[in-house]
């Protein structure tokens, strides 16, 4: 069934201690990307934040160390695994994995949609004018014409 | 703020007849457009938000009855202006302004984001949030 599976993109952030010391981090970041290589995925991306403010209080903290990495894989127990690692160690207080590829494709579908009707729409325009005049008022066609012009270029 | 009516009805200009109007924004969520001209039947749907006092009911002539008071500026949807296509929870300063002071997300009617926007939106915000990144509620 994984062999079927596309390639799926994950947003992985994790939170350390503030006062973690950066050598624990890195230690961290190469054990999520050694199991990640382990179990045929890819980093695509590997991001230190630093301590940023937290929004609310995390295991009393009101600071954490941010690190946000980009992950590929096919393979959706490396997701499990790379959650169970954070779990484990100590310095980190907060994790969180986001399965991300389908809204990337929806945001490339609809970039393509709307470049093919902002190609299509000149052409439209042109032809759609006329047929907007025989409308239900008979009496206001008269009036209209002038308008629809300035109405169109709003 | 309690008693904002929901849909955002808000004729930009009185001028523009109701006969073509309606059709060049009707992907817009389609305001119910109080007419000026005829169709007193169509003039009480609109007014179902119900104004202050209520003048959509009155029994002036049609032409008067849609002149307001007040006017509305119409809201617009601050990401179909820019085009966005996918709402990034990591950006904690574009979703600021749409979460009150205290945590809450900000209605619709409030913001004049598109609902699927809306949707989106409500969505990254929880995300941010469960990653500390957004609070679900400040503390005292």
């Amino acid at each position: 069934m994984d062999a079927n599976m596309d390639e799926r993109v994950y947003d992985l952030i994790f939170i350390c201690r503030p006062a973690t010391p950066e050598d624990e981090v890195n230690k961290i970041v190469t054990t999520l990307e050694h199991s990640t290589g382990e179990l045929g995925g890819k980093i695509e991306k590997t991001e230190r934040w630093g301590t940023r403010r937290l929004a609310y209080r995390v295991a009393k903290h009101r600071e954490g160390f941010f690190v946000y990495m980009v992950v590929k894989s096919t393979h959706g127990d490396l997701i499990k695994e790379l959650e169970r690692r954070l779990k484990v160690s100590d310095a980190v207080i907060k994790y969180q994995t986001i399965r991300l590829d389908e809204e990337l494709k929806r945001q490339q579908k609809l970039g393509k949609h709307r470049e093919r009707r902002a190609g299509r729409r000149p052409r439209k325009q042109a032809p759609g004018a006329p047929p907007q005049q025989p409308v239900p008022a008979a009496a206001a066609p008269q009036q209209q014409q002038p308008q629809v012009p300035a109405a169109s270029a709003e | 703020m309690s008693d904002q009516p929901a849909p955002p009805a808000a004729p930009e200009t009185p001028s523009p007849s109701p006969s073509h109007a309606p059709r060049a924004e009707g992907h817009t969520g389609g305001p119910p457009r109080r007419s000026e001209g005829h169709g007193g039947g169509q003039r009480r749907e609109g007014g179902g938000p119900g104004g202050p006092g209520g003048p959509g009911g009155g029994p002036g002539g049609p032409r008067r009855g849609g002149k307001r008071q007040y006017f509305r500026k119409k809201k617009v949807c601050r990401f179909c202006v820019e085009h966005v296509d996918f709402i990034d929870y990591k950006k904690v300063e574009m979703l600021q302004p749409f979460v009150q002071e205290r945590g809450k997300i900000l209605p619709r009617r409030m913001t004049g984001t598109c609902s699927r926007h809306q949707r989106w939106l409500g969505e990254a915000i929880k995300r941010a949030r469960n990653i500390a990144l957004l609070p679900f509620a400040t503390e005292l």
